[in-house]
């Protein structure tokens, strides 16, 4: 018997439920055969624009490439192991290894200024 | 700008590593030299795509679909709408129930969401769009308004940081008994419907308002955290709480319905576990001290989540005030902040108490969440 009032309490606990969210139970009772239309829960994103890369080089022999730090744990021995590194592979390229003020998310426009100035070329470790 | 992939993670290995694996290493996606691939990218001239100028407008798909509930289920967690659990459909005559708990207009701009740390692109989204969400998370009309205050902040529930943040809001005033908050047994966990609904609502608006959590390219959480799968809703039990609740130490009047934003490691961080000690004599202020001094410096400082009971053990300690509280914890008698810095990263010795919980026992929780802005609740009805 006492399995019994259980199994009856729980349907009515179920029942509660359901009748406490008339929306989801008509959703249930309707889920078979009936055509509904929902809205889009999308938001907008912002418009890409397009924005042409910079010239390439035609060769890298002879150039200056400058390689910098974004300040990321990691990157600065990553950027002095490439500065290293690929001076050994290009031997005819300037590789230029700088730390960038401002962190990863701000600017550095003394750097930027010196790389339009001495720069062919930049190559930057990004991200995590 | 060309990009280049190589094998991460970078941090924390070694020059020689580094040597090997990149900079004489090979591109384990294409098979080729890294150096080799850098240089092309320097030198292959540019073709007519890498050249255009103007703008790309994208569409976000009809603005409504049709099926029945099952396809609509299906389509739905296909097209990753969803939590990955079943939701209530967002029907026009649920979402316009939605909207009748706001005098906001349908189309008035709510918010502007990215994924968080700086990282993405900007989303907007309406009133409307945060009513359908908010339906599709089986809230009711009544929470609404804390959902567009949520909204209204921009900020998201699901951070794209490979740490995998948190995030959570504390809710002060009337409004926690008006709509049913939870902030007795179990109150940061999921035992009541209008904490689970709401933090679910933000979850979803930031899911599909601000295409937040999209695994690979808008969440990138390195092992995740289950604190993102419910963004957590934390009512202060302002009723048995020694201290001032939250929202007036921020300054708003007692009784006024305020929400405020955490975000973090979330409120049970690995450095934490002093608050499981089991002794006969619990000296919680000097507990807390030495777990904020353990987090320091940090990311996110740290917070405390107190029991009642655990709150009142503070005040009767001398500490009758978080003020009071804080400065003991983080003044001049604490361990001073070690110098230098982890990437820049550390944002300072940060303190917070927060109150809420049952009396049945002295059990708290301390974890590094930062407190950021705080938004009246009856602006948004």
């Amino acid at each position: 018997m006492k399995r019994y009032i259980f199994a009856a309490a729980v349907a009515a606990l179920c029942l509660g439920l359901f009748c406490s969210f008339p929306s989801m139970n008509d959703q249930v009772q309707a889920a078979s055969t009936e055509k509904i239309t929902v809205l889009n829960p999308m938001g907008t994103p912002p418009p890409i624009e397009l924005k042409p890369m910079a010239p390439r080089l035609d060769t890298i022999e002879g150039k200056t490439i400058y390689i910098v730090n974004d300040g990321y744990p990691g990157s600065n021995i990553l950027c002095a192991e490439m500065q290293k590194g690929f001076s050994e592979q290009f031997p005819n390229t300037t590789f230029v290894y700088k730390d960038k003020r401002g962190g990863m998310g701000g600017g550095d426009q003394a750097l930027w200024d010196e790389m339009a100035e001495k720069a062919d070329a930049m190559i930057i470790p990004l991200g995590h | 700008m060309r990009v280049q992939y190589i094998q991460g993670p970078v941090w924390a290995k070694t020059g020689e590593q580094l040597r090997k694996s990149v900079v004489f290493g090979i591109n384990p996606l294409t098979g080729k030299k890294v150096a080799e691939e850098i240089v092309d990218k320097l030198t292959r001239p540019l073709a007519p795509e890498d050249t255009r100028t103007g703008q790309i407008k994208r569409e976000m798909g009809p603005p409504t679909y049709t099926g029945t509930a099952a396809e609509l289920q299906q389509l739905y967690l296909e097209k990753r709408y969803t939590d990955f659990m079943p939701i209530i459909l967002p029907t026009e005559e649920l979402v316009n129930e939605m909207l009748k708990s706001t005098s906001h207009d349908p189309d008035e701009p709510l918010g502007r969401m990215f994924p968080g740390s700086g990282a993405g692109e900007t989303w907007t989204y309406t009133v409307k769009v945060a009513a359908i969400n908010a339906v599709m998370a089986g809230a009711k009309p009544e929470y609404f308004p804390v959902i567009l205050a949520l909204g209204s902040t921009g900020s998201t529930a699901i951070n794209v940081s490979d740490n995998g943040f948190a995030a959570a809001a504390v809710i002060n005033g009337d409004i926690r008994d008006e709509i049913g908050l939870n902030y007795d047994v179990g109150a940061v966990g999921p035992y009541a419907h209008a904490n689970v609904a709401i933090g679910r609502a933000w979850n979803l608006l930031s899911i599909n308002g601000g295409n937040c959590g999209k695994v690979g390219t808008t969440y990138m959480g390195t092992v995740g955290n289950a604190q993102n799968a419910l963004a957590t809703i934390i009512a202060e039990n302002e009723e048995k709480s020694p201290f001032q609740p939250l929202s007036v130490r921020k300054g708003f009047q007692k009784g006024e319905n305020i929400v405020t934003l955490f975000s973090g490691w979330g409120i049970l961080s690995a450095k934490n576990w002093k608050v499981n000690e089991w002794t006969t004599v619990m000296d919680y202020p000097m507990m807390a001290k030495a777990i904020h001094e353990g987090q320091t410096p940090g990311l996110f400082g740290t917070v405390l989540v107190l029991s009642p009971p655990i709150a009142n053990f503070i005040a009767d300690d001398g500490y009758d005030t978080v003020e009071k509280f804080t400065e003991y914890v983080t003044g001049a008698s604490a361990k001073p902040e070690p110098k230098g810095k982890f990437g820049g990263f550390n944002m300072g010795p940060g303190f917070q108490v927060i109150v809420t919980g049952a009396s049945n026992n002295n059990y708290w929780m301390a974890g590094g969440l930062r407190e950021g802005q705080s938004i009246a609740i009856d602006n948004w009805r």
